[in-house]
């Protein structure tokens, strides 16, 4: 409260008078904007809130005294004593005659326009009734081919440049450009044929004519035929906000947008995405109307396991899950069950599968796919400073004047995060980027081309780089007052003054200097936030990565403070609520420890229930279980372990092994093939319940269309198999779900901000004292080592690098089900350096030969180029299984977390002759 | 009557070749040499601000004010451009200044640039000026060389860059901000203003813009003295000299140095040599394409800012093109308006779109499509252009339909209803071309 009363204090305001009214504004304001704040309308076309001004169209002109012609209220900031007039006789026929002009060469084509019914063109031409006389020959665009996605009519256009400003200002894709001059210029690309870029949807969306349409949806509708329905998009963890619009008769889903307000787009998206989307939000919604959905219950026929699986009802598929079950439990108890749960699922479903998992079948061994990594962070940041969730928010990021990104592709991997770091750039926030990748040229944004430092450390190396910060800052003495004299930061100091600058040099392919100033620039921050991501979280290590983030911002005071903190960047939509739904082994839902007495305790007492005590199974220890016949019926909602873990996990082996295996799914995957009882799931877009974003946000999640026909909500599933299990879960709807989850943990409500609203919990900087004194220590010498072989392979020895990862066009596998990401991208490829791929003599598109330095097997893969890749690394994205590139991989479990590593490996490349 | 030249006095002179020997053997950079040692560059802003000189570039904006108008602050980095693009029809008074005497502008130049305290300058120079462009290549590197550019030029702590900045043919980058944007390299398209490049110009930083001709002044004021400045020309409003480029139907076309608030009838008859043929004259432009027509009435309006303001027309950028009673109106307008529809930026909705809704009506009209209700069309069209663009260039391109028909609506009518041609070697031929 003092804080924000302390901003009003500072923020000078105007006063100024609009059409006899008077009004009082910040400083700065725009005429439009203090204008609608008095509920004036003045009309526009090129002016939009999340763009610098323009100022062309014209449409929004005012007449302000003592200035001598009329003024673009869109540009012009307000000043004290102004006095506006905005509905004179001569600013309505100003307005008349630039509504001519741009209808003079625009066609009548609005019944075949998919603009039409949200067009501001249509809503101010008959509110403001041009004369229409231009009875000169219309201007005509050759009709081009823009883009399988996007559709480009330029005869609509009215040269707005809202779609190219956004592309460079918002997105920094520069995709876009208007070429030719005057009477003729028109919206080009920089694309070699068709429009190359990274397909945000966001020109489309700005666009207010028809100029440039959606293609996926075209003429298929009318926008007031659909119903809108606000939800939480299913893709990653930076958790944006989104409308579905769709066809409830038809449970289609149709498009999707992300503009609020009114009808003419005048007011940009709400959300933790300010309207922002990626080409996953905006283009990947065809996963839910995807022909290849199950809508039938799948099962082994006549019950033999080598028997092929066919349809079913879903009484019968129900009655041989609880029937199975039952055998399983009844003959070897609740140990002989694992169950893994995918996070891209809602908190609701999650919070009912565990309880099913740990009261109906009486096991503990519940875990999910957070494990891929997203414990890590969670386990390092609960030690931190008392909760997962992040300190900082978005807006912190957007306000710092230190942003430190490291260990992720941010464009590929958080693209909305991305949008944030680019903007707090762009204020003129120092950007460091701690990246192997090189900046490069192209219409695919890249945050190394806007970093201020970029430490262009070895691939892999992110645990040095940041070793080398601690040490740095611990030389120059610029701990944070009243720290160092701390036994445990004397141990710290004493420990890394041991690493000599050379190992550290050699380890990470840096300058020690380079890395001392970095530590410079981080000490002397006053807002400074860490965004890391996939290199680190899902990587070796990944836990003592965190943990030395954590000692490198507590050591700076920037652990709890005000706007600064470690901000980890998680790939599905909801591990958070994962997490926090306790669908991992060692948590309860709302975060109690499982082996914690009283957490154990207070979840007992609300479901009056025993829990199983455990220590429950972590997932790869539950597959090795499965294998060895510990484990005898596996539960995998939403949950892929063939398709995600490389074969040598032995995932495919465990399925086989087990005696009972249930797929609950929307599609048949490659782990579906190889169970018992195959259930079809209802998609995000069918029910109702939350997603918890990667900073903690609980997010409704809201029913665009009934399910899709034969398909189920999962706490609907589970709910009905439980009931035929005699030990009934009962829930009416998704809503009782939700009431029973903020029941147990108020700080699961939609709309909780961070952790400030986490009753009982100690403050973050409570916690983080309590960590520097009690466990800063624990394992140090384990996570400040720097291993001798800690080096990367140089590629002269025809050994690559070689890295997984997230795409900006796809995630997990089903983005592989959205018609529109597949037109964007339907093929992998094995990106590489040119220097690489002209040693190697491939050109693009050619195949070069993958095999594992290390273990057998090899695999045929076409070649990109792509110059951000360094020389000696290469980059296969990790959504394809075809060709099975993972399947190369092998598996190392993190002592720590039992996080399964691996997404790098160690590989040869070889020409195909 | 013949007049002491100013600007033109050394490129007059014979034998003068416009090389820095050439310049400093008829005085050049003295004025530098006297401002670096008795002004500071307040006071330099001072003196011209008290010598009334105004802008030749077109708006006619006093110089000494525009300077004033830069922040204080000495830490921030400020420009000077200089706006060599002229392109405006029938002008072409700086190129004679930039082709015969580059050292008397890059002189003007480095005075401005000292007084508003700029340590890097640029000269825009219109693309097709490539001769231009190679004499002000040599000139500068000259300058460079004898030290009169660079680094603590003569000696003194100043530093001072030139640079110079080609165009790529676009009218529009004559427009002050458009010609900024050009030099960041992106597309030439005007900014809105406020904000004012005085605050926020060349890479957001202060910025003064001036004309060739303007800055050209500047080494004569500062030798001769403001006293003398101010006695010369039409003062107090308009002192100084001006170089009009005369065009069209006279006989001796060219630049003519004169001082300003001559008539345009001596301006004509005397300095130009009259018209061709011994016509009447039927339409004068006094001030480049963007200026209004004026007709005979106005041969004994002086030829200074006010006055050619007070009879509908501005003084602009010094074109002054003449036109005998034989020119058919309706097609002089639309030539300049196919010049200005060609030329339009496009960024702002009236003036893309009103400026070839212009050309097509009045194509129409002068090939015999006409209809009576066109005329008032095309007033409401220009009216609605006019004072609602972004740049200055929507106010220019109605100048010419606004102004014929103001003094020539017959002749419109005339090609309406006779689909012919009033006057002129055209005269009574119908027109019907093509179909409407
Ligand atoms: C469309 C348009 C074109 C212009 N072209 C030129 C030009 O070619 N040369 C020029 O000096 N000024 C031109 N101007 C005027 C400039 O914007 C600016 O006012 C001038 O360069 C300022 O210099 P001055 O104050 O020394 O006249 C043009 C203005 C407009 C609106
Ligand atoms: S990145 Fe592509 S979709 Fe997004 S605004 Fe730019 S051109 Fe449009
Ligand atoms: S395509 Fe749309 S957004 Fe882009 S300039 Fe044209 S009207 Fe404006
Ligand atoms: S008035 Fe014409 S030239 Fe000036 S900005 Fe607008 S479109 Fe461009
Ligand atoms: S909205 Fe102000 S000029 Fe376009």
């Amino acid at each position: 409260m003092a804080d924000t009363d302390t901003v009003k204090l500072k923020t000078e305001t105007v006063k100024l008078t609009i059409d006899g009214r008077e009004v009082e504004v910040p400083k700065g304001t725009l005429v439009i904007e203090a204008a609608r704040k008095l509920g004036i309308e003045i009309p526009f076309f090129c002016y939009h809130q999340k763009l610098k001004s323009d100022g062309n169209c014209r449409m929004c002109l005012v007449a302000v005294e003592k200035m001598p012609k009329l003024q673009v209220s869109c540009s012009v900031p307000v000043s004290e004593g102004m006095v506006v007039h905005a509905n004179t006789t001569v600013v309505q026929e100003a307005r008349k005659g630039v509504l001519d002009f741009l209808l003079a060469n625009h066609p009548l084509d609005c019944p075949i326009c998919d603009e039409g019914g949200r067009c501001p063109l249509q809503d101010y031409s008959q509110k403001y009734t041009a004369y229409g006389q231009f009875k000169e020959e219309k201007r005509i665009y050759e009709k081009e081919f823009f883009s399988p996605l996007i559709e480009k009519e330029m005869n609509r256009c009215i040269q707005c440049m809202r779609c190219v400003r956004y592309c460079d200002e918002v997105i920094d894709s520069k995709a876009l450009s208007s070429v030719n001059r005057g009477y003729h210029i028109e919206i080009g690309h920089y694309g070699e044929k068709q429009l190359e870029c990274e397909f945000c949807g966001g020109c489309v969306q700005i666009c207010p004519v028809g100029a440039l349409l959606n293609r996926l949806p075209l003429y298929e509708y009318r926008p007031w035929m659909l119903t809108r329905t606000e939800t939480t998009c299913a893709y990653c963890a930076d958790g944006c906000s989104l409308r579905l619009e769709s066809r409830p008769q038809t449970r289609e889903v149709i498009e999707v947008t992300s503009f609020w307000g009114n009808e003419t787009k005048t007011v940009w998206g709400k959300g933790r995405n300010e309207g922002d989307l990626c080409a996953k939000g905006y283009f990947g919604y065809q996963f839910v109307n995807s022909p290849n959905r199950l809508t039938k219950p799948l099962v082994r026929k006549d019950g033999r396991r080598d028997g092929p699986l066919v349809e079913a009802s879903w009484e019968e598929a129900l009655e041989r899950v609880a029937e199975e079950f039952g055998r399983i439990k009844g003959l070897h108890g609740g140990e002989a069950f694992g169950a893994l749960a995918s996070a891209r699922c809602t908190n609701e479903n999650l919070y009912v599968f565990q309880k099913f998992i740990r009261l109906v079948l009486g096991s503990p061994n519940v875990d999910s796919s957070v494990r891929y990594g997203m414990v890590n962070a969670a386990r390092a940041l609960t030690e931190l400073t008392g909760t997962p969730r992040w300190l900082p928010s978005y807006e912190d990021i957007t306000q710092a004047d230190l942003v430190f990104v490291i260990g992720t592709d941010i464009t590929h991997s958080n693209p909305i995060v991305g949008l944030k770091v680019k903007a707090a750039a762009k204020k003129g926030a120092k950007l460091i980027v701690g990246s192997p990748l090189r900046p490069r040229i192209s219409t695919l944004s890249h945050i190394v081309n806007l970093a201020t430092r970029h430490l262009a450390h070895r691939p892999g190396a992110e645990r040095i780089v940041v070793i080398g910060m601690v040490k740095a800052v611990l030389e120059q003495g610029k701990a944070a007052a009243g720290l160092a004299e701390h036994p445990s930061i004397a141990r710290l100091r004493e420990t890394v003054s041991k690493l000599s600058q050379k190992q550290i040099e050699s380890a990470t392919g840096l300058s020690y200097d380079a890395i001392r100033a970095a530590a410079e620039e981080w000490t002397a921050a006053s807002r400074a936030v860490i965004v890391f991501g996939e290199s680190i979280v899902r990587a070796r290590d990944g836990y003592e990565t965190v943990r030395i983030l954590g000692d490198l911002a507590l050591l700076t005071g920037k652990l709890t403070a005000e706007g600064c903190g470690l901000a980890p960047l998680y790939e599905e939509n909801n591990e958070m609520g994962a997490y926090e739904m306790g669908v991992v082994p060692d948590r309860l839902p709302g975060l109690g420890r499982l082996d914690h007495e009283p957490d154990r305790e207070r979840v007992q007492r609300a479901w009056k229930e025993p829990i199983p005590t455990g220590p429950g199974l972590t997932m790869i220890e539950m597959l090795a279980a499965a294998r060895e016949g510990r484990i005898r019926a596996l539960y995998l909602m939403g949950e892929n372990p063939v398709g995600t873990l490389p074969a040598s996990a032995g995932a495919a082996e465990a399925l086989e092994s087990a005696e009972f295996v249930v797929s609950q799914d929307l599609f048949l995957t490659e782990t579906g093939e190889k169970a018992d009882v195959v259930l079809p799931a209802a998609s995000f877009a069918e029910q109702n319940g939350t997603f918890t974003n990667q900073e903690g946000r609980v997010q409704p999640v809201r029913k665009a269309i009934e399910p899709i026909h034969g398909t189920r909500p999962d706490w609907e599933i589970l709910s009905q198999i439980a009931v035929e299990m005699g030990h009934p879960l009962e829930y009416q709807d998704g809503a009782e779900v939700s009431h029973e989850i903020a029941r147990l943990w108020p700080a699961c409500r939609p709309g909780g901000p961070g952790w400030r609203e986490i009753p009982g919990r100690s403050e973050p900087a409570v916690a983080a004292e309590r960590y520097r004194a009690e466990r800063l220590t624990e394992g140090i010498s384990e996570r400040y080592r720097i291993d001798s072989g800690e080096k990367v392979p140089a590629s002269s020895n025809g050994r690559f690098h070689l890295a997984m990862g997230p795409l900006l066009f796809h995630s997990g596998k089903m983005s592989l089900q959205a018609d529109g990401l597949m037109k964007i991208q339907n093929r992998p490829f094995l990106y590489m350096a040119p220097e690489d791929a002209e040693r190697f003599g491939v050109g693009e598109g050619q195949s070069v030969r993958l095999r594992s330095a290390r273990g057998p097997g090899s695999v045929e893969v076409a070649v990109k180029i792509d110059a951000k890749y360094p020389p000696g690394m290469v980059f296969f994205p990790e959504s394809f299984n075809e060709p099975p590139v993972k399947d190369l991989l092998t598996v190392e479990l993190d002592k720590a977390s039992h996080v399964p590593v691996f997404k790098t490996a160690e590989v040869v490349i070889e020409k195909i002759t | 009557m013949k007049y002491e030249k100013v600007l033109h006095k050394n490129l007059e002179t014979p034998g003068y070749t416009g090389s820095l020997a050439d310049y400093e053997r008829q005085g050049g950079y003295q004025a530098i040499r006297k401002a670096l040692k008795e002004y500071a560059p307040t006071q330099l802003i001072d003196l011209v601000k008290r010598s009334g000189l105004r802008g030749r570039g077109g708006a006619g904006f006093p110089a000494g004010t525009k300077w004033d108008f830069l922040p204080k602050d000495p830490a921030l980095t400020r420009y000077l451009c200089c706006n060599a693009d002229e392109s405006e029809p029938g002008t072409f008074k700086d190129r004679e200044l930039i082709e015969r005497d580059p050292h008397q502008l890059i002189e003007g130049m480095i005075l401005a640039a000292y007084a508003i305290g700029a340590k890097v300058a640029y000269i825009y120079i219109r693309g097709e000026f490539v001769y231009g462009a190679q004499v002000l290549e040599r000139a500068l590197a000259e300058a460079n060389r004898a030290g009169y550019l660079g680094k603590k030029i003569l000696k003194s702590g100043t530093d001072i860059e030139i640079y110079l900045h080609r165009g790529a043919g676009a009218y529009i980058c004559g427009e002050e901000t458009a010609l900024l944007e050009s030099i960041e390299g992106k597309r030439g398209l005007p900014r809105n203003k406020p904000p004012f490049p005085a605050i926020h110009g060349l890479y957001g930083k202060p910025t003064v813009i001036n004309n060739v001709e303007t800055l050209s002044n500047l080494p004569h004021i500062v030798n001769r003295g403001v006293e003398w400045f101010t006695s010369i020309g039409s003062p107090p409003k308009s002192p100084g000299m001006r170089i009009f480029s005369v065009s069209g139907h006279v006989n001796r076309p060219g630049n003519y140095e004169v001082p300003m608030g001559i008539t345009l009838r001596e301006l004509i008859h005397e300095q130009a040599g009259g018209v061709l043929g011994n016509k009447k004259i039927k339409a004068i432009i006094p001030g480049g394409a963007s200026a209004a027509f004026l007709t005979e009435s106005s041969l004994d309006v002086k030829m200074d800012f006010e006055s050619i303001a007070q009879v509908g027309s501005m003084l602009g950028s010094g074109g002054v093109t003449v036109m005998d009673e034989d020119t058919c109106m309706v097609s002089a307008a639309l030539n300049l308006m196919e010049f200005f529809a060609h030329e339009t930026c496009g960024k702002c909705s009236p003036c893309r779109e009103g400026s070839s809704w212009l050309v097509q009506m009045m194509r129409r009209i002068e090939h015999g499509h006409g209809r009576m209700e066109d005329l008032d069309q095309l007033v409401r069209i220009c009216n609605n252009i006019g004072g609602k663009t972004v740049c200055a260039f929507g106010d220019a391109e109605i100048a010419p339909i606004l102004s014929t028909l103001k003094h020539w609506r017959s002749e419109y009518e005339y090609h309406i209803k006779e689909k012919k041609c009033l006057v002129g070697n055209r005269g009574g031929q119908l027109l019907t071309i093509g179909k409407h």
